[in-house]
């Protein structure tokens, strides 16, 4: 350490000097200190282990770059990490859609569509020892039709109408119409203790059945959690604990990846994605998912935005590919409708319906008797949303509108969105394309069919997407065909104009195995091992 | 002297309600509110207005005011909106882990700052006088923020010697503890640092320039003997002064510091609470700042007071 400051004063004795000088600098030494302990190699340790088989132990450091919100604990946010470490759902998807068990272990949907019966575990217990019932998924769904808790499924736990108890591990949940999209219920809702749901949402308290406990949420530095020794899979998880660290500043955690003091994380800008590519000890993987869409947001109601060929011509003029290439570091998908490549909904025609095509917009202006225009477009203040904000100003400069740029706060944006009250133009980012097609547009408020935020409604639109969720099947050739309707609205009234399906890129190190996702972003660490 | 104190107590009260009258009253100014950011990204409006309710947001301002400073005379800070727990239990976390930062910046500051000074003014050897001016100047030049992110960059990316960010409390685990706390409080001393080895250079050079001095180094004191008990005492009170005003400094740097370093003191605390319109954190704690400001107003003018007994009398 003293090598830092060579400096040797001649006269005076340069021993003494330094001796004086570098006091703390020794006594801050790192060789002192690291024969100790060192924080990094703490970090590390679990390197030197064998690879090739699951092993038990170890401390999994994630980075994330926002803190652990105890009152968003209902909804999905982009904190949403720790959701599945505490607690369980009732049934997971996989790859396909396929709902699997996972508290529930069988369910019967009943034909017409009024009724689920769920067949629950009877071997799950609450980190405090209590055993887990039928209450707790009565409590669970009653609690999540409670507007406080800001559940984005809030719509679909409010079609079940009524309860049947059958014994403590049977339950039906009475539906009071079909509804297509109950396993994105059952995977999103997270079974809480219904004794201490107060003491979750303050964050002092949170008992769930998960395969780690609550050792101490620290505001501002993150989560620490423990191995659940008495988790209901045998012989899981592997990990001793998990720390879920909060590096607010990308430098700082893209830093913590690289120096091997985090081994995860999904919250990686785009533009430093490049900079990880390159390091060996790390590896990128690009999740399917989808969950997570930059658009951009038009309000129907100001001029000339009212008329759907102005919203189509913005909607060609825009270069999605290079958006990708330049802001998304190349992990997303350019699309012009909102579904990722795993949705029911997805087509390739619907993917390349607009694509850049500025001769084709400059025309629709004409026939709409513009030449020139100027818009105000609003966007979050952080660095990669200007950058999408910043491509779509340089776009639509190219066929003669001209963007003005209001850089917003995420919670003056937030209050914007929901009051109805954005600019003629917003980017922003939606997500709830990746399961259910009928969920984007009961629960995903840009495309609320009863009220969003670009102020547009449409008989035609509320009428298929209620057949869509007011349905029992969520596959076959008329499920299809309502789901091309509601992608044939979208991109024909282009009152959301989406530009790339981003699914969850994960930054991990070489050393992680047997990490996974859910279609919510919940972290799934039961089989997660360190080598 | 007690007189005189409660002659000033008056004017220290209004101060804080003036202070915590405005401080509410820009808080509602800023657009968004705590509802809107706690409903999430789909809420509905029917949503943001139940949370709304829930957080008594509806009442009337003056209503919300009172309610606020009632609680507060009780001691009570009340639970944070947003972020999540109890508003006293954050600022008490984010406090301690802002004064060790500080606390490990000064020690930086007073070990380099000697350094730099000392150095800089008996080096007889040019190149060293150059280092140490080219080090004090850049010290002084470059921003927080590409110092911390150069730290980074060698000593916990490329030496891997040192954690990157994160804090782990000194008093809980010390041996960790001081290795997360030694980049970021070096970062954060190193412009005060390069103040006070300016200072000190300059101070002991027209010490060693004086004819006792001279006379001194005839006499046959030795160069160590003549700086350490002669000039180092003689160029010391006035950076002692400066030291007191850096570490002013040094809180007020600290939230950059800690932005860069995922160090969750008061800065990062209050950034927190602002993005989240966490209105009572963010109450809390300004009028915390402005309450230890107008306490050390106070016992400033008290040690004038006490001594100069004119004061009292005025």
């Amino acid at each position: 350490m003293t090598e830092q400051y060579p400096f040797t004063p001649p006269d005076v004795s340069r021993r003494s000097t330094l001796r004086a000088a570098g006091a703390g600098a020794l006594l801050a030494g790192l060789g002192g200190l690291t024969g100790c302990r060192s924080a990094v190699s703490e970090a590390n340790s679990s390197a030197k282990e064998a690879r090739s088989r699951p092993k038990r132990g170890g401390i999994l450091s994630v980075a994330v770059n926002t803190d652990f919100t105890p009152s968003l604990l209902f909804a999905q946010s982009s904190q949403s990490y720790q959701h599945r470490l505490l607690y369980n759902t009732l049934t997971r998807y996989d790859d396909g859609l396929k709902p699997q068990p996972e508290l529930a272990t069988s369910w019967d949907y009943a034909a017409d569509g009024r009724g689920i019966t769920l067949k629950l575990r009877d071997d799950v217990t609450y980190h405090d020892g209590r055993k887990f019932t039928a209450d707790d998924v009565i409590f669970a769904v009653k609690n999540l039709q409670n507007p406080v808790r800001a559940a984005q499924l809030r719509a679909t736990a409010l079609a079940v109408s009524g309860f049947e108890k059958r014994g403590d591990h049977e339950v039906v949940l009475k539906l009071a119409h079909p509804v297509a999209n109950l396993f994105d219920l059952f995977e999103f809702m997270i079974i809480t203790d219904r004794h201490s749901v107060e003491d979750a949402v303050k964050g002092t308290k949170l008992n769930g059945t998960g395969p780690f406990r609550l050792k101490k949420w620290s505001p501002g530095s993150g989560l620490s959690l423990v191995r659940n020794d008495a988790y209901w899979q045998p012989g899981r998880p592997y990990l001793d604990g998990v720390e879920l660290r909060v590096m607010a500043q990308a430098d700082a955690l893209v830093s913590s990846l690289r120096s091997g003091q985090s081994q995860l994380s999904y919250q990686v800008p785009g533009k430093s994605l490049a900079a990880v590519k390159g390091n060996p000890d790390l590896t990128i993987t690009s999740y399917d998912t989808g969950d997570g869409a930059a658009y951009v947001g038009v309000n129907t109601t100001v001029a000339p935005l009212d008329d759907k060929t102005v919203r189509q011509a913005v909607a060609w003029a825009l270069d999605r590919e290079r958006i990708v290439d330049q802001t998304l570091g190349g992990y997303g998908l350019a699309s012009a409708a909102p579904w990722p490549k795993s949705s029911p909904a997805f087509t390739e025609a619907g993917r390349t319906h607009y694509t850049h095509n500025p001769a084709k917009a400059r025309r629709l202006l004409k026939s709409a008797g513009l030449t020139r225009l100027r818009l105000p477009l609003l966007h979050l203040s952080l660095p990669g949303e200007t950058a999408i904000a910043e491509s779509v100003q340089y776009d639509l400069k190219q066929v003669g509108i001209a963007v003005e740029l209001q850089p917003t706060d995420p919670a003056t944006a937030q209050k914007k969105l929901i009051s109805q009250d954005m600019p003629a133009l917003w980017t922003m980012s939606h997500g709830f394309a990746q399961v259910q097609p009928s969920t984007l547009a009961v629960s995903a408020y840009p495309f609320n069919e009863a009220k969003n935020t670009s102020k547009y409604h449409s008989a035609a639109y509320t009428k298929v997407v209620r057949e869509a969720w007011t349905t029992r099947d969520t596959a076959g050739a008329a499920t299809n065909a309502q789901y091309r309707k509601i992608s044939g609205i979208l991109l024909d009234q282009a009152f959301i104009i989406d530009l790339a399906i981003r699914g969850r890129v994960q930054v991990a190190s070489k050393k992680l195995h047997g990490v996974t996702l859910n279609k919510f972003s919940y972290l799934n660490l039961d089989d997660a091992y360190l080598v | 002297m007690r007189s005189y104190l409660l002659r000033r107590l008056p004017s220290a009260l209004l101060v804080l309600l003036l202070a915590s009258f405005l401080i509410f009253a820009i808080l509602r100014l800023v657009p968004g509110d705590p509802a809107s950011s706690l409903a999430g990204p789909d809420a509905s409006a029917a949503t943001v207005a139940a949370i709304r309710e829930r957080l008594g947001l509806n009442a009337p301002l003056l209503t919300q005011y009172t309610s606020w400073i009632g609680d507060l005379a009780r001691g009570d800070l009340g639970p944070s909106y947003a972020i999540g727990g109890d508003t006293a239990d954050l600022i008490r976390d984010g406090l301690g882990a802002t004064v060790e930062l500080t606390l490990g910046a000064l020690l930086f500051v007073i070990l380099l700052g000697t350094a730099f000074g000392v150095l800089g003014a008996t080096s007889r050897r040019r190149w060293v006088r150059g280092v140490v001016r080219v080090a004090t100047t850049g010290a002084l030049a470059v921003p927080p923020f590409v110092t911390g992110v150069l730290l980074v960059l060698v000593f916990a990316v490329t030496l891997g010697v040192l954690p990157p960010g994160g804090r782990v409390p000194v008093l809980s685990a010390p041996d960790l503890g001081v290795q997360y706390l030694l980049l970021p409080s070096l970062c954060l001393a190193l412009p005060s640092a390069a103040v006070l080895g300016r200072y000190l250079k300059d101070g002991i050079e027209r010490t060693l320039a004086e004819d006792y001095m001279r006379t001194a180094t005839a006499a046959g004191v030795t160069p160590r003997r003549l700086l350490w008990r002669h000039a180092m005492p003689n160029a010391l009170p006035p950076v002692v002064t400066l030291l007191g005003m850096q570490t002013g400094h040094l809180l007020g740097g600290a939230v950059l510091v800690e932005a860069i370093f995922a160090w969750p003191g008061l800065g990062q605390l209050a950034e927190a609470g602002l993005t989240r319109r966490d209105y009572p954190v963010v109450q809390d704690l300004l009028l915390l700042l402005v309450t230890v400001f107008v306490l050390v107003q106070l016992l400033t003018d008290a040690v004038y007071a006490w001594l100069d007994p004119r004061i009292r009398w005025e």
